[in-house]
């Protein structure tokens, strides 16, 4: 009996879903078939992840061949350790003012894009240029125009009776610079984003509000942001995984500090495995990393993908 | 009248924001073009007002292996780019059109590969890449470059997937084209805007790539990326130099970024925009 | 075949059954065992092919068509070598390639290859703080048996003629806390750099100064030249990034001269003395002098900022390399090429021995190189004399590390419009050497020695003692695996 009902299932199943809703070439294993050469691709490189757990549990190191399992000694020199706590505390805090400020920026100058002048229609295309530069290099740019003595905003602000702004040399003011660079950066990615979205938005709904009178932040409330914020779910997951993990912009402005103010876990992790040569030591704080990163972000795609339904009317 | 006043007053608000944050995103640019005409010693001296020299143009152009460089990063990029598409496309089918189990597990991890510590891979994959040959190769890089590439692909066009009604698909079955035929002749020309976007937005992407290059490759393969920083020697600045490295570099993605402007959009957007 | 090649032989085979036999049993990487053997049967190889050749003399020749890779960062340095690579092709019949890395990240490439033990690259660029983590992993070759060989090396090559500081500083023992200038010889230096004053001496003429010679005048002369030329100017210029860089030149020189030791031994084990009495002082003046006289933005300067505000006219002083001030004095390199002149470094009260320490970039050889010949005439070659006059003379690379150059009529022509420049390396150089106690730790160290001093100029302790205090907890931490035997 069990075995009947086992065998006939997937016939009856089969044969009811060929012809309606699945392509009759199709066969049960077929799409992990599709799907193996691309996830091959990529877990074959995922095999690292593995390998740093393994080795996060060691003390291997490049200054010798050998090395021995320590067990959870490095993970617990992390979590004991006053710098590790601090470098979540200036992760946490730059992620969110970078990714906060680019969020706001990027909506507020979406918006104001969103009418079509000649004027808008040449900055939407020259606005996303600054993507198009690494950001290590964008962050030499800045540093050479920052500079206290030859600097071109120096020579600006000069003007104001403003001398010797300290940018990235004081502890007050790294992160304001830093800060100042990514959104330089990535604040246009923001903007397109948004404009994608305002551009994409239904008409309808709008004339009926305006024959109904309601006031422009009514509409703008109950109308226009839910609409609008698939598209700003996208940014935000993009650019706070990004800013968690910032390292280029940062490397290139200070190298962490000036002291510590700007170490944040990524910088840590770079210090202590390439440049102090502990890399079982520098593990624990990117896989923490990493696990943070994935939690995020994991957290995030569902919640995008709950607002996209919803705006789609589901 | 007053209303009219308002809305002048708005207007000009409007564009005086709008002008204010269009001086700020395009004046580095701008600084940094300006300075690839600038002698080294002027650097330091003058802002606005120098003596225009090509120097900087003629020492990194054609005294160095810029070029070299600049074809590497072709070959990378576009590879890669290549190697996402005939691998992403069928899976981004599989994710769009059948239920299988942890199915939307898969999508999101192969999405978190995106988001994955680039620092974190490197190392092991250094000495892996030495053991099987890889190290210093235009495959290695394109292999590796699919963590940038492959997740960005495979998420928008399986959004463009999805909005195709299976009937089509069906009904071209019925009319007995083979399965291959269905694919070529109906469904690539119906999700071709996402994967073109998707292609072109990758390829930024791994076109600005900087640290698998540097440490995944060394003397047969550079890219233009780790090159540009070349020119901050140890001994010698050369501000000039490095600037034109990099404005010849960002080249072909403006060029890119102005033909494709309307489909980048929608790569962004991970296909939420269709257009 | 003699005795003695049986017993090379034996010896490289036994050396390899014990690295595989010490390797199998701590569980390193799998595949280090084979390659070790590989290369040991390399050596052998090589052992007997020159016991063969016996009857030989040194040839240029020796390693015809085999091929050497060479790893190098970004500096004027690779530039001279890139020009004269050809030359070297057609005299030794030996292939070469190479690979430019930007500094920044050049270290972090040469470690990962290093670590591979893949054999690539055969030579790489280094300083003398790199070997004392590469040597004592085992990456390195050791070329004292190459310098004695007079089959290998060429009886032109006089290695005498090359400086003791920079020649030693690439010299160890391998044990950590034990000086330099013993032992293995793990590089050969191709150009070095010892701390000096640079000056501008039109601003000096115009204010009526003369250049100091203690500490306190330094100090009184910061005073006086405070925004010399209108605001953005300012007296001093010296290194203060997040980086190992700030520590080892002007720093570590009047660390020195003010008395004060980075390390001391006790029982085996390396203690910090970052928080004696004569760091302290020296540490108070030093901050001081950088809240004086420094860059409003010192924290984030490196050699590049430094050099380049004293070529610009931004600072009156350079306290830093002396082949730094020296590129931006070369005819037209700079708007104040020209004005610029070097004294000796000013010392504390009542000092009279100029200690300076030193930088030198040389190369060294890949142990697990399967090219060795090849690379030791590539570096017999590239540090030879008649390069590295080339070198100095037709390029820039600065200071020379033989005498004999520096007696080269051609360089002293040279360096002639260099006011001060010769005099002051002859005044020093005999008191040059590397001042830190070599550990393997070494980066890590000094870069939280530079986050501190950032931390007490920026005011984040309450005392200089308290800011060090904090340092010596860090460092002995660091250094606490060291055991020195």
């Amino acid at each position: 009996m069990g075995i009947q009902t086992k065998i006939s299932q997937p016939n009856t199943a089969d044969t009811k879903q060929d012809k309606y809703t699945k392509i009759p070439f199709l066969v049960k294993a077929r799409p992990y078939l599709i799907m193996a050469p691309s996830l091959l691709l990529t877990i074959g490189i995922m095999y690292p992840f593995i390998a740093a757990i393994f080795y996060s549990l060691t003390n291997y190191s490049f200054r010798s061949t050998s090395y021995k399992f320590i067990g959870l000694d490095n993970w617990i020199k992390m979590f004991t350790n006053y710098d590790f706590w601090h470098a979540v505390f200036v992760t946490g805090l730059y992620a969110i003012s970078t990714t906060g400020t680019e969020m706001v920026i990027g909506l507020g100058i979406a918006l104001l894009l969103s009418k079509d002048t000649r004027f808008t229609k040449i900055l939407k295309v020259v606005l996303i240029f600054p993507l198009m530069v690494a950001p290590v290099i964008a962050t030499l740019i800045w540093q050479l125009m920052t500079n206290n003595s030859v600097g071109i905003i120096e020579k600006f602000l000069n003007i104001f009776g403003v001398y010797n702004f300290p940018w990235s040399s004081s502890p007050k003011t790294a992160l304001l610079t830093a800060t100042l660079i990514d959104i330089w950066v990535y604040a246009p990615f923001v903007i397109i984003l948004i404009v994608a979205g305002v551009q994409s938005l239904p008409k309808s709904p709008f004339e009926a509000a305006q024959v109904d009178g309601a006031s422009a932040w009514f509409t703008f409330k109950t109308l226009k942001l839910p609409l609008l914020l698939p598209f700003m779910y996208i940014a935000l997951i993009f650019r706070l995984m990004a800013s968690i993990q910032e390292f280029g912009i940062i490397f290139a402005l200070t190298k962490g500090g000036p002291g510590d103010t700007l170490m944040n876990l990524s910088i840590s992790a770079y210090t202590k495995g390439f440049q102090f040569m502990k890399f079982g030591e520098s593990l624990p704080y990117i896989l923490f990393l990493w696990l943070i990163v994935n939690l995020v972000s994991k957290f995030l795609v569902g919640k995008w993908l709950l607002v996209q339904k919803q705006a789609a009317g589901h | 009248m007053n209303t009219k006043k308002l809305s002048l007053l708005t207007e000009i608000g409007r564009n005086a924001i709008l002008a204010l944050w269009a001086i700020f995103a395009l004046f580095p640019l701008f600084w940094m073009v300006l300075i690839t005409f600038k002698h080294d010693a002027e650097m330091y001296t003058t802002t606005f007002i120098f003596t225009p020299t090509l120097e900087n143009y003629k020492a990194v152009l054609i005294n160095t292996n810029y070029f070299k460089a600049f074809f590497d990063n072709i070959i990378v990029s576009g590879g890669a780019v290549l190697v996402s598409v005939l691998v992403g496309v069928p899976a981004a089918y599989a994710l769009a059109r059948y239920n299988f189990k942890k199915k939307e597990d898969l999508a999101f991890q192969i999405l978190s590969f995106k988001f994955a510590p680039e620092i974190l891979v490197i190392l092991p994959l250094f000495m892996i890449y030495q053991k099987i040959r890889l190290f210093d190769t235009h495959i290695g890089l394109i292999w590796v470059y699919q963590l940038i590439t492959m997740p960005l692909l495979i998420w928008v066009v399986r959004g463009y997937f999805e909005d195709i009604n299976v009937e089509i698909e069906h009904a071209a079955q019925l009319d007995g084209y083979s399965w291959y035929h269905v694919f070529l002749k109906i469904l690539l020309p119906l999700i071709k805007p996402g994967l073109v976007a998707a292609a072109l937005l990758s390829f930024i992407f791994a076109w600005n790539s900087f640290t698998f290059p540097l440490l995944l490759s060394a003397f047969k393969v550079e890219t233009v990326t780790v090159s540009v920083l070349k020119y901050l020697a140890s001994d010698t600045v050369h501000y000039g130099q490095m600037a034109v490295a990099a404005s010849v570099s960002a080249l072909p993605e403006v060029i890119l970024a102005l033909i494709i402007q309307k489909h980048l959009v929608r790569g962004l957007s991970f296909g939420a925009v269709k257009g | 075949m003699n005795f003695k090649s049986g017993f090379k032989r034996l010896s490289a085979v036994a050396v390899a059954m014990s690295m595989v036999l010490s390797l199998a049993a701590c569980g390193g990487t799998k595949e280090a065992p084979k390659a070790e053997g590989e290369q040991a049967a390399k050596t052998s190889e090589a052992a007997k092919t020159s016991e063969t050749g016996a009857a030989k003399d040194f040839s240029w020749e020796m390693a015809k068509g085999s091929k050497v890779k060479i790893l190098m960062a970004q500096h004027s340095i690779a530039e001279a070598m890139v020009k004269k690579i050809p030359e070297f092709e057609a005299k030794t019949g030996i292939k070469v390639e190479y690979s430019i890395t930007p500094e920044e990240n050049y270290f972090d490439k040469v470690t990962t290859s290093l670590n591979s033990k893949s054999g690539d690259p055969d030579i790489f660029m280094t300083g003398a703080y790199m070997l004392w983590e590469y040597a004592p992993a085992g990456f390195i070759e050791d070329l004292t048996p190459y310098l004695n060989d007079a089959k290998k090396t060429s009886a032109e090559y006089d290695v005498k003629d090359i400086y003791e500081g920079p020649l030693g500083a690439m010299r160890w023992d391998l044990v950590p806390g034990h000086a330099v200038g013993t032992g293995p010889q793990w590089g050969l230096p191709q150009a070095f750099e010892l701390y000096s004053l640079a000056y501008n001496k039109r601003i000096f003429k115009e204010k009526g100064l003369t250049p100091p010679k203690t500490m306190d005048e330094l100090l009184v002369l910061c005073e006086k030249l405070k925004e010399f030329g209108g605001k953005g100017t300012y007296p001093l210029a010296i290194r203060g990034s997040r980086s190992w860089g700030t520590i080892h030149p002007a720093y570590m020189s009047t660390y020195e001269n003010y008395g004060a030791k980075d390390f001391t031994i006790e029982n085996g084990k390396l203690v910090s003395q970052v928080n004696s009495k004569e760091s302290v002082a020296m540490n108070e003046m030093w901050v001081k002098l950088i809240k004086t006289g420094g860059a409003p933005s010192w924290s984030s300067y490196t050699w590049y900022q430094a050099g380049a505000d004293l070529g610009a006219g931004k600072a009156a002083m350079l306290w830093d390399a002396d082949n730094n001030g020296i590129q931006q004095n070369w005819p037209g390199a700079s708007k104040e090429a020209g004005n610029i002149a070097w004294v000796p470094q000013p010392l504390p009260q009542g000092a009279t021995k100029n200690n300076s320490n030193l930088w030198t970039w040389g190369i060294a050889m890949n142990k697990a190189s399967k090219n060795k010949d090849a690379a030791w005439l590539f570096m017999q070659y590239f540090t030879g004399k008649d390069y590295l006059a080339y070198g100095s003379i037709e390029g820039n690379a600065v200071d020379p590390v033989r005498a004999s150059v520096w007696e080269n009529p051609k360089f002293k022509e040279k360096l002639s419009k260099q006011e001060g420049y010769a005099e002051t390396f002859k005044a020093t150089v005999d008191n040059t050497r590397i001042l830190f106690t070599p550990e393997p730790h070494f980066f890590e160290a000094t870069t939280e020695w530079s986050a501190t001093l950032q931390d007490i100029v920026a005011g984040k302790y309450k005392s200089v003692q308290e800011g060090m205090d904090a340092l010596k907890k860090k460092t002995d931490e660091a250094v606490k695996d060291v055991e020195v035997k």
